[in-house]
């Protein structure tokens, strides 16, 4: 975030300064140009000026990732997917691009601290240790609070710490994960291992309330695209409350209460077992008898025969259907989902359970609880925090402060001095995954490795060296690093037995590739228990509730709040909402009209007792009745995330075992206002064909885009070697603005803060624009990733009086900095808004630890300059330049720019167009190619390809 | 007018003004000529020979021995920064070299002690401009065309100006710079080739 900076010279000051650098430039002195300072040894490899990558692993919530990490002179600029992870084949998750700022986080913590005081790791381990000796010998237990594990060698460390503390109690949290899927897991299928959803192989999907396509799911995002073209194409029914990615590129979207989404589930299987399809041993018809699909569509006020051909559509693909119920929902939709899947065939196919890793026993709220409950009541000796911000994301506070003041000694492994530090007595500094080693199993056939990319910035541990080292203090024979640990572990199980290579070798090939195929134990298929989805069909009923149905979600971007002190996070918008810097609560357009609600008037929530103040945004397609919210806003902490948004998690305490679901939530208008920050403020194409969507059927008919040339006054440019222009694709792009991460990494793009958001005043060089068409009830929603179009007859080039910006014989609008100077008249002239102007000193104001993340292949653009897209030119001179070094001509595929790289649909295709077999010429030429405000005559070099629909019924489809 | 022509004159007589109307003079031609030698292009750029903390030079290792220069620069046609060799590499030969010379002393001293060396840069390029070795080297160009005979130097120094107009002649007319029979017609004049 940048203030405006104001001059800090006074006129007398800035006289006296040019004096005295006069009179020194008048001198015989010569400025230094500083030093270099060599290797004393260079390892093999290592050449300043080149980037070197290396693999990792990147962990968040239930899902790990294997990354690359980019590195120049030794520090990570810029963090990719790893195409050595088969199921994300090179994309990753957008918060793994954007917690590189964590490692530079100015926040984080330098050095251990006892009571609040700096103090040295011996100090601070030495306290600790005693109180849990003394727990021990007491034999009074201890608490450890952790995230999810995920890393088979860090839970073993875990287990083996619990031997040598016979009193440790260990638990899971994961406050934005929701613990109905598991429960309902565990009932029907006896173990809660989560299937991973092949997208890829699924013909009809049916989304109950379910996030599949959000940034944070590269894997889905690539197995949807892998069926949205013309060759094949798949048919996504998604029926939820709020607008999330899903609805929007759903071919129906039906807005429906969560609270029925059960009934649906089972009105549909009773249509299935009407038409034919066994029910599973153990479930009784009769219990299937009261859901009818008729009712309910007239209940919730959808078309009958959409659900009808839904049934249709679900029973015809079989094997190839799927359907998934959201972390919201109750068991009993999950059951339902379970249920549909394992008559339709699904199970085996598209839900595939053979590889999943055994699941982690997660400590819900109220579990939770009950641990708190027991600290409060002074039961425990000490609890270490690890990673964990329960100070913050717990939903009892009170319950939490009253624990906190029991527990005679609280430790907190952490990065940043955060709520539950502060409250903490010993707060121990951790590694950031960038500095740290470990190793995770996404799969039981895959195992990732994740190794530090930089030495630690500051005086921090990792928090599996702290708990090593408390082992070793325990008694546990242990080795002195977590490293040697990790490698141990490696050499003892994981290297096959039949394995001829030498463990130094098959231990540095694993760690290269940052990942390790293996063979899975082939495990029997699970069986759905029909008796507990009988007994879970009859507990589904209507609600007899009066209130709103409010659904909490993590944050798109913050996540549970872990991510709230980064500042990329914040500045991107909600995929949907398109709020940057805040939650709010959506409100459908009916409830809003009838209680006279508009975007930024500030309501209060109440359930269960529990009250919460927050701005409401008129969402459309929201349904009647329901209102949606994230969680992850509202830190007390953080030099970013502090007094951001709202919290949250507050309400879930109100909400008992339901979990993110708070089915009776009263809203009512408080008469306050507030601004609220929107990347986004127009919402309607206004009859401009900017964002076009065509059925399947349609895309067969002849092109759509205007063909014949429009008259102009400039002479024909002539590229004599490379034509750069980029296709990108709708039908593939969910709107994730995992590529606008990207950019911004890549890039150096500044971040300016909800302030100046409100003035329009944002710097992102892409941005993903959303569009609703239709009613506002149930818009259809188009998405847009938008950058510099590169035009050939580029508005901005003739209006700019210095010709800081003008055309190269590459097709390039280029943008020389160094001669702008700020007239602004480019950025009036651009027909897409895609010209940014950097109004104050933001770079200037970065932090210096935070400079360490700067592209030094890009211009840190200074004040009073426009900046755009420039296509990545920097990767088109290196790749050019690798090229020439290697001796052979540049091949299509060499250059990627950073959305291209990060995109997981494979949406964006970068080229040149004089090369006629080049993928993006080949695209540029599809029938659905077309160029946005194309009737300008700028001639764009970016060419959009129409999204493709599917709906039902639509004629000579499928 | 003649009454003031005539008072004028009169003044001019007097010479304590003819000395204030030559000391003017002479400060005003001070001043330009002052302005206009410290504003001069390469003011601060030809001629830049700071001294090192080690008294290397190329006179003796690239113009006596004739080692070439990338036997040292090693990154020239990999990188886009030359780079400075490693210890190792001046170490390779000066564990048996001049071992006793004082310089070699320092050098393997900070070898031995995994201290660091910190020469001082001589040839720099403004923030917003990004040089690639790698074209310039593969298109057979010589490092003199722009480093200037260092091999020649005792103390290294910059030859050339190495400003816009400098590179910009020869992307325009490469054939100088170029060995005889290259391909290479023009060097490109896109901003992007060397800005972004």
């Amino acid at each position: 975030m940048a203030e405006p900076i104001e001059p800090d010279l006074s006129r007398r000051e800035f006289l006296g300064v040019l004096g005295a650098s006069a009179a020194l430039a008048a001198g015989c002195s010569r400025p230094d140009r500083g030093e270099i300072v060599p290797f004393d040894k260079r390892p093999a490899g290592a050449r300043p000026g080149n980037a070197d990558l290396y693999a990792s692993a990147f962990q968040e919530g239930l899902s790990a990732y294997g990354v690359l990490v980019k590195t120049r002179e030794g520090r990570p600029i810029h963090v990719q997917g790893n195409d050595k992870h088969p199921s994300c084949a090179g994309k990753t998750s957008l918060r793994a691009m954007a917690d590189i700022m964590g490692l530079y986080d100015p926040g984080r913590l330098r050095r251990p601290l006892v009571k609040g005081r700096p103090a040295s790791w011996d100090q601070a381990r030495g306290r600790l240790l005693s109180d849990l000796l003394g727990a021990r010998a007491e034999r009074r237990p201890v608490l450890l609070m952790t995230n999810a594990l995920l890393s088979p060698t860090r839970r073993a460390l875990v287990a083996a710490l619990g031997k040598a503390l016979p009193g440790l109690k260990h638990a899971v949290r994961e406050p934005a994960c929701g613990g109905a899927e598991a429960a309902a897991l565990k009932a029907c299928y006896g173990d809660a291992r989560r299937p991973r959803l092949r997208l890829d192989r699924a013909k009809v999907m049916l989304a109950l309330e379910v996030e599949l396509l959000s940034g944070d799911r590269p894997e889905e995002i690539k197995g949807f695209a892998a069926n949205r073209g013309e060759g094949s194409m798949s048919r996504l029914y998604a029926f939820e409350a709020g607008m999330s990615l899903t609805g929007a590129n759903a071919d129906h979207r039906v807005p429906w209460k969560p609270s029925r989404a059960a009934a649906l589930g089972f009105a549909l299987a009773r249509a299935l077992h009407q038409s034919g399809r066994p029910l599973p041993a153990g479930v009784a018809d009769s219990v299937l008898a009261g859901f009818d699909l008729e009712a309910l569509a007239k209940e919730q006020g959808a078309d009958p025969a959409l659900l009808r051909a839904l049934a249709e559509d679900l029973k015809r693909a079989g094997s190839s259907a799927l359907v998934v119920a959201g972390p919201a929902l109750p068991p009993q939709a999950h059951a339902a989902a379970f249920l549909l899947n394992t008559m339709l065939g699904a199970e085996g196919s598209t839900v595939d359970a053979s590889i999943s890793p055994p699941a982690e026993e997660l400590a819900g709220d109220e579990e939770s609880s009950r641990f708190l409950l027991e600290a409060a009541q002074g039961r425990f000796a000490a609890a270490v925090f690890w990673g964990v911000n329960p100070a913050y994301a717990f939903p009892d506070a009170a319950l939490w402060d009253s624990s906190a003041a029991a527990i005679p000694l609280k430790a907190r492994i952490g990065r940043t001095l955060d709520e539950t530090a502060r409250a903490c007595d010993i707060v121990l500094p951790e590694h950031h995954w960038l500095e740290s080693w470990n190793d995770f199993e996404p799969s039981s056939d895959l195992l990732l490795l994740q190794q530090p990319a930089v030495a630690p910035l500051y005086d921090t541990r990792q928090g599996d060296d702290v708990l090593l080292d408390l082992l070793r203090g325990l008694g546990g024979g242990a080795p002195l690093d977590y490293r040697s640990y990790l490698m141990e572990r490696w050499r003892r199980e994981v290297q096959p037995a039949s394995s001829l290579l030498p463990f130094e070798r098959f231990w540095s090939s694993a760690l290269h590739d940052g990942a390790l195929r293996r063979e899975a134990a082939s495990r029997p298929p699970r069986r759905l228990d029909g008796a507990a989805v009988t007994k879970l069909a009859r507990q589904t009923g209507a609600p007899a509730a009066s209130g709103f149905e409010l659904i909490l979600s993590p944050g798109a971007n913050v996540f549970d709040g872990r991510y709230a002190d980064n500042g990329w996070l914040q500045e991107l918008p909600d995929p949907v909402t398109k709020l940057s810097w805040g939650n709010a609560v959506c409100v459908s357009p009916a409830d809003a009209v009838r209680l006279g609600l508009a975007d930024g008037d500030i309501v209060e929530l109440s359930a269960g007792g529990v009250e919460v103040e927050l701005p409401a945004v008129v969402q459309p397609g929201q349904a009647p009745g329901t209102l949606g919210a994230a969680l992850g806003y509202g830190r007390r902490a953080g030099s970013v995330a502090a007094g951001v948004g709202v919290n949250l998690f507050p309400m879930l305490a109100g909400s008992g075992a339901a979990g993110l679901l708070l089915p009776d939530t009263e809203l009512q208008k408080t008469g306050c206002r507030t601004a609220l920050p929107f990347i986004q403020r127009h919402h309607k194409m206004e009859g401009r064909d900017i964002a076009r969507s065509i059925t399947l059927a349609k895309s067969r008919q002849p092109r759509l885009t205007h063909s014949k040339d429009l008259a102009t006054l400039y002479p024909p440019r002539k590229f004599p070697k490379h034509k750069w222009a980029m296709a990108v694709d709708l039908s593939l792009c969910t709107g994730c603005q995992a590529c606008a991460v990207s950019c911004q990494s890549e890039n150096n793009v500044p971040v300016v803060g909800a302030e100046r958001v409100l003035e329009g005043r944002e710097m992102h060089w892409l941005r993903v624009d959303r569009y609703y068409e239709g009613p506002a009830e149930n818009p259809k929603v188009l998405l847009q990733p938008m950058m510099c179009q590169q035009c050939d007859d580029a508005p901005c080039e003739t209006v700019c009086p210095v010709a800081a910006t003008n055309h190269s014989d590459e097709g390039l609008n280029q943008m020389a900095y160094n001669r702008c100077v700020g007239t602004r008249y480019c950025a009036n002239n651009c027909p897409y808004k895609v010209r940014r102007f950097n109004f104050f000193e933001y770079n200037a104001q970065t932090p210096e630890s935070r400079r360490l993340a700067f592209n030094p292949e890009v211009t840190v653009r200074p004040r009073g300059v426009m900046e755009k897209c420039t296509f990545c030119v920097q990767r088109i001179q290196e790749a050019k330049a690798a090229a020439r070094s290697a001796g052979r001509a540049l091949r299509d595929g060499d250059i990627e720019p950073a959305c291209a790289a990060a995109c997981p649909a494979g949406a964006i295709v970068f080229g040149d167009l004089k090369d006629p077999a080049s993928r993006v010429s080949r695209l540029a030429a599809r029938g659905r190619g077309y160029r946005v405000l194309e009737e300008l005559g700028v001639k764009p070099s970016v060419t959009y390809l129409a999204d493709l629909s599917n709906p039902a019924g639509d004629r000579d489809a499928s | 007018m003649d009454r003031i022509a005539e008072l004028l004159w009169q003044r001019l007589r007097d010479p304590a003004v003819r000395l204030v109307l030559a000391a003017s003079a002479a400060a005003a031609l001070a001043v330009v000529c002052l302005v206009g030698w410290s504003a001069q292009p390469d003011r601060f750029s030809r001629g830049f020979a700071p001294a090192q903390p080690i008294p290397f030079s190329h006179r003796l290792h690239a113009g006596s021995l004739a080692i070439p220069c990338q036997h040292c620069h090693s990154g020239a046609d990999r990188s886009r920064s030359a780079g400075v060799p490693s210890l190792e590499i001046c170490m390779g030969c000066h564990k048996v070299t001049r071992i006793k010379s004082p310089p070699i002393r320092k050098l393997a001293s900070l070898y031995e002690s995994g201290g660091s060396l910190a020469w001082k840069r001589v040839h720099s390029l403004p923030g917003h401009v990004f040089f690639d070795h790698r074209p310039h080297v593969s298109a057979g160009i010589a490092c003199q065309t722009c480093h200037g005979p260092v091999q020649d130097m005792a103390v290294l120094r910059q030859d050339m100006s190495l400003r816009m107009s400098h590179c910009l002649s020869c992307h325009r007319d490469p054939k100088a710079a170029l060995p005889a029979g290259s391909a290479i017609a023009r060097g490109p004049e896109n901003c992007y080739a060397c800005h972004r």
